[in-house]
């Protein structure tokens, strides 16, 4: 197999990622040499305490942040080698997000926000496409004229879903989708994050072991660091596992650069 | 397509309002600058409205300024005819196709010259045109009119006016050169203003911006988003004040006529071009005063649509600082190098390179100058809960802070450079009347006119008894070419030894005799306009356009009381456009009474000892010229304006936290009070930085204009600045905490 189609069917590589916040004695390192791969259509979750790691690991894989130290691979191409317009050009093509809350533009209606990264690419947008894709996430036509404020927060995140699809990504990274939602809505919205995204590869970050139950993988961070990796993880054995991890961090063995 | 760019604007305007308002202030003060600039005065004819022709000696003084490659001839209008031979009428009543050709006198400006009048009317004979007859009448003329003359105007139709009145001409430039100069006034502060409201409503919607991001915007496309939001908001900006600033025109035009800056009957110039007028000066407004916003929100983070909340960073960035240092030098560097200036509008064209650079430093260094205060603040958290939450805030978010204090500063700076310049010369010219004026007595002609005590009272005040010496004065306009040809104020003397009755602090050659052929100068408008030295040969010209060239023979100091120039009244004598009298004698020895008693034969003569006169000019000077005002009032509008958006929205974005420390206990009481420290601080910090620039500007000014360095700046008028900003300030942070606090409990806890 060549080094290409390697990459290719490998869309996000990190390779000895670190990123440190502040300087000195005040500085913090939020990942510390971070190596992980994640294969063409997996679901995995990143999970972990508060502080762990997790948000940055995902900032740095989708091109949000700049590592301080490591390579990123995203689609086969080396992050730290595009210029911001080119990682801007990447995201908007091959990339979808999803965030905790406040993912809609709120002066857009839902139907704007959905249509957001065809526009700014220039697209033709066709109202077809835009219902279709409402439609697969379970959105109806009525409520696409809706400004995100008239919608209920699993709505939004819906529709928060249906706009990382629109472009047919090749990687979804979501951060927390499910955080600010009560467990039944959770589900379904994972559920049809599964379904809709089916052949593509996301990354989910979560502290709810509950949505580990739709994932291939689970990836646990500690301290910045990869403590250990599950494949078809339980949720029970995830929730035991995280409650592990928290009460080390109670102990307070978290590593800050310069007290140590 | 692009309705992503726009739809903020569509269904959320709220942080663009504060650009809005700021962009329709400028675009109505814009277009009243605009219409004082070019407003126009109906020719009123007078006693000329019978006449198809009028001929005059040249009305414009026509010299060339500069030598070799610069070399350009200006112009500037007279201010007194220089007449024409009353021959001339009955060798024009010759011409074929007049009827009549009458001299005539008594113009405002006229001449008093035996054989000479102002102007000739001429009727055109029933057939001729007169066209035909003002072409007839131009070859007619000798090439020569008089000696050193620069030839003859001949007026038809509405031209006439223009002959009819010279005091409308030179009134009507003053007019149009102080419309000319508010201009670069109101483009300054009308960016500064802006700028600062659009940096609000960019920061406003950080998160906005990188959710942008992070879906896929590029940093051109959020750039072109902002500047294209800015452009739509000048349009509609100018669209909105064009129609008040019609109104603020013909307003500001009839103050002016009221106060003599312009002639009566003149009218703002007003039309439906108006409104692009106004939307071509708000639109490079806009967009320039929105490049630093556009560029910020291209470069937010697409990392902080992940995070809930954020921080700002507590120190801005390196550059920005060594920006701000540099623009603080560069006010420092204006203030050493400012140079002499006269003419309308120079004062404020002086300070203002020197102001904009102290305004940029406040600007760029206001979030250090925030976290160093509030850091230098911290034992004040013991006064109590409400100051902890105020400090920890503005100490946690300097640039939030920071743009309210810039707008204070802003406020404070702009309103007290112009108002305490204005202080600093008239303290300077009272200060120096006193010291220069050293005579015993001072006679002063009543009445309108200036001059009014003719050449015989002074004869008569020479042969008193015990009178030393006296000598009697008139100011009058010169014209001179220091760079650019314009008149000047001066004074005719008699002859007489000037020195006995005046301290003007000769710095060489001397004063005791000015005979004709000799002129003395001020040191300021010798270094920097004439750039003469003693002994040197000058040209200068009268009233009426007459060239007076002569030798330098005294450099003085002390030129606020007299004027740049002084030339011997004999010299001025006819070419003044007025009697040849004097506006005050000045004696030295004699007495009160016998004074007195020889201005009985002349009524509205007044007599006072040096104490008397002295108080008399420092009441005068205490007068703020009317220009002057309109300028101030122009900036406190805009600045007024800055600092309520500014205030208004970074009250209403803590809404939030209102509604956070509401639920946790917070009292409404206790909400204001931390409300009310946090205006504390942006008031006193952003006053003193306003005062610093405005002092640092100040400093500059007055030794440019009066050679002292120390401006003058009077105890009530700047509290009263002060107060007033404060007021502002306080009742800009209060009334939207008023409201927001009322829908506290009634609304949901989200952004």
């Amino acid at each position: 197999m060549s080094v290409v189609t390697q990459m290719i069917q490998v869309p996000v590589v990190l390779d000895g990622v670190s990123k440190r916040f502040g300087r000195g004695r005040g500085a913090v390192a939020a990942l510390d040499r971070v190596s992980l791969a994640f294969p063409s259509g997996s679901f995995t979750a990143v999970l972990g305490v508060s502080g762990s790691g997790k948000s940055t690991l995902l900032q740095c894989a989708a091109g949000l942040e700049q590592p301080t130290a490591g390579s990123v691979r995203l689609c086969g191409a080396e992050l730290k080698r595009l210029s911001d317009r080119q990682r801007t050009l990447l995201r908007r093509r091959h990339v979808g997000f999803v965030f905790q809350e406040l993912n809609l533009v709120p002066e857009l209606t839902t139907e704007e926000n959905i249509a957001l990264p065809l526009r700014l690419g220039r697209q033709r947008v066709q109202r077809a496409a835009i219902e279709n894709a409402a439609a697969r996430v379970g959105l109806r036509p009525g409520q696409l004229r809706r400004l995100p404020s008239e919608l209920s927060g699993g709505q939004q995140q819906r529709a928060a879903i249906a706009r990382a699809l629109v472009t047919g990504p090749e990687v979804i990274f979501a951060d927390e989708p499910t955080g600010a939602l009560d467990p039944h809505t959770a589900d379904g919205v994972m559920r049809l994050l599964r379904e809709a995204a089916a052949g593509t590869t996301v990354v989910i970050v979560t502290h709810q072991p509950e949505v580990t139950r739709f994932c291939d993988r689970a990836v646990f961070l500690y301290a910045g660091r990869v403590e250990g990796i599950v494949d078809r993880p339980d949720p029970v054995d995830v929730a035991a596992r995280l409650h592990a991890l928290g009460a080390r961090a109670a102990q307070g063995d978290f590593a800050t650069i310069g007290a140590a | 397509m692009r309705g992503w760019m726009f739809a903020g604007l569509r269904r959320n305007p709220g942080p663009a309002v504060g650009t809005l308002v700021a962009a329709a202030t400028a675009a109505a003060i814009a277009v009243a600058g605009i219409g004082v600039a070019a407003s126009s005065t109906p020719s009123s004819l007078g006693r000329l409205a019978g006449a198809d022709v009028v001929v005059a000696a040249s009305t414009q003084l026509r010299v060339t300024v500069g030598r070799g490659d610069d070399a350009q001839q200006e112009s500037v209008p007279l201010p007194a005819y220089a007449g024409v031979p009353a021959v001339l009428a009955g060798q024009l009543a010759r011409v074929p196709g007049v009827a009549s050709a009458t001299g005539e006198s008594g113009f405002p400006g006229g001449i008093v010259r035996p054989g000479m009048v102002d102007l000739i009317a001429v009727v055109a004979d029933r057939g001729t045109s007169t066209a035909t007859l003002a072409a007839r009448i131009k070859a007619e003329l000798p090439s020569d009119p008089k000696q050193g003359g620069t030839g003859y105007t001949v007026a038809t139709g509405a031209a006439r006016g223009g002959v009819a009145d010279l005091n409308n001409a030179v009134e009507s430039a003053n007019g149009h050169a102080f419309g000319i100069a508010v201009i670069p006034v109101l483009i300054t502060t009308a960016l500064f203003a802006l700028a600062a409201t659009t940096a609000l409503s960019v920061s406003l919607r950080r998160r906005r911006f990188a959710l942008l991001r992070a879906v896929g915007a590029t940093r051109g496309q959020i750039r072109r988003a902002v500047l294209a939001e800015q452009a739509l908001i000048a349009v509609a900006g100018g669209l909105i004040g064009s129609l008040p600033g019609i109104a603020l025109g013909a307003m500001a035009v009839r103050a002016f006529v009221a106060h003599g800056l312009f002639p009566a009957g003149t009218t703002a110039l007003s039309g439906p071009w108006d409104a692009g007028v106004a939307c071509g000066v708000t639109l490079p407004i806009c967009l320039l005063s929105g490049l630093v916003a556009a560029h910020r929100a291209a470069r937010t983070s697409p990392a902080r649509a992940v995070k809930g909340t954020h921080t700002e960073r507590t120190w801005p960035s390196p550059v920005r600082v060594l920006l701000g240092l540099a623009a603080a030098a560069g006010m420092v560097t204006l203030d050493v190098l400012a140079l002499h200036q006269n003419g309308p509008g120079a004062l404020v064209a002086l300070a203002l390179p020197s102001l904009l650079c102290g305004m940029a430093a406040v600007a760029l260094l206001g979030p250090v100058l925030v976290a160093v205060v509030a850091m230098a603040a911290r034992p004040l958290a013991a006064a109590g809960p409400s100051a902890r939450l105020a400090l920890a805030g503005i100490r946690r978010m300097p640039a939030r802070t920071g743009s309210a204090v810039v707008a204070v500063a802003l406020a404070v700076g702009l309103i007290g450079a112009v108002a305490f310049s204005n202080t600093s010369v008239a303290h300077a010219t009272v200060v120096q009347s006193t010291q220069t004026v050293t005579a015993d007595h001072v006679l002063s002609g009543g009445g309108l006119t200036p001059a009014t005590l003719p050449p015989s009272m002074l004869t008569g005040v020479e042969r008193l008894p015990g009178v030393r010496a006296a000598v009697g004065v008139a100011p009058l306009s010169i014209g001179v070419t220091d760079s650019d040809l314009e008149f000047i104020n001066g004074e005719a003397v008699s002859a007489g030894p000037v020195s006995d009755v005046l301290n003007l602090n000769v710095t060489a050659g001397q004063l005791s005799e000015l005979g004709p052929g000799q002129i003395a100068v001020s040191t300021m408008e010798a270094s920097n306009g004439l750039g003469a030295h003693l002994g040197q040969q000058v040209t200068v010209y009268l009233p009426d356009g007459t060239p007076y060239r002569a030798t330098v023979s005294a450099l003085y100091q002390r030129s606020l009381a007299v004027g740049d120039l002084l030339i011997p009244a004999a010299v001025a004598a006819g070419h003044t456009g007025t009697p040849d009298e004097y506006s005050q004698i000045l004696v030295r020895g004699g007495t009160q009474r016998e004074l007195a008693a020889l201005a009985a034969a002349h009524p509205g003569t007044q007599v006072a000892d040096r104490a008397v006169y002295n108080s008399e000019v420092a009441s005068n000077a205490q007068q703020n010229s009317f220009a002057n005002l309109v300028i101030l009032g122009i900036i406190t509008v805009l600045t007024a304006v800055t600092m309520i958006n500014t205030l208004v929205v970074s009250t209403v974005e803590r809404r939030r936290q209102v509604r956070l420390l509401g639920r946790v206990g917070a009292t409404r009481g206790q909400l204001a009070a931390g409300f009310c420290w946090q205006a504390l601080f942006v008031s006193v910090v952003g006053v003193a930085a306003g005062a610093t620039v405005c002092v640092g500007t100040l400093i500059g000014l007055t030794r440019a204009v009066t050679g002292s360095s120390v401006p003058f700046i009077p105890a009530g008028p700047a509290l009263l600045v002060v107060g007033a900003v404060a007021a502002l300030a306080f009742a800009a942070t209060l009334t939207p905490f008023a409201v927001i606090s009322r829908e506290k409990f009634r609304q949901p806890v989200s952004a």
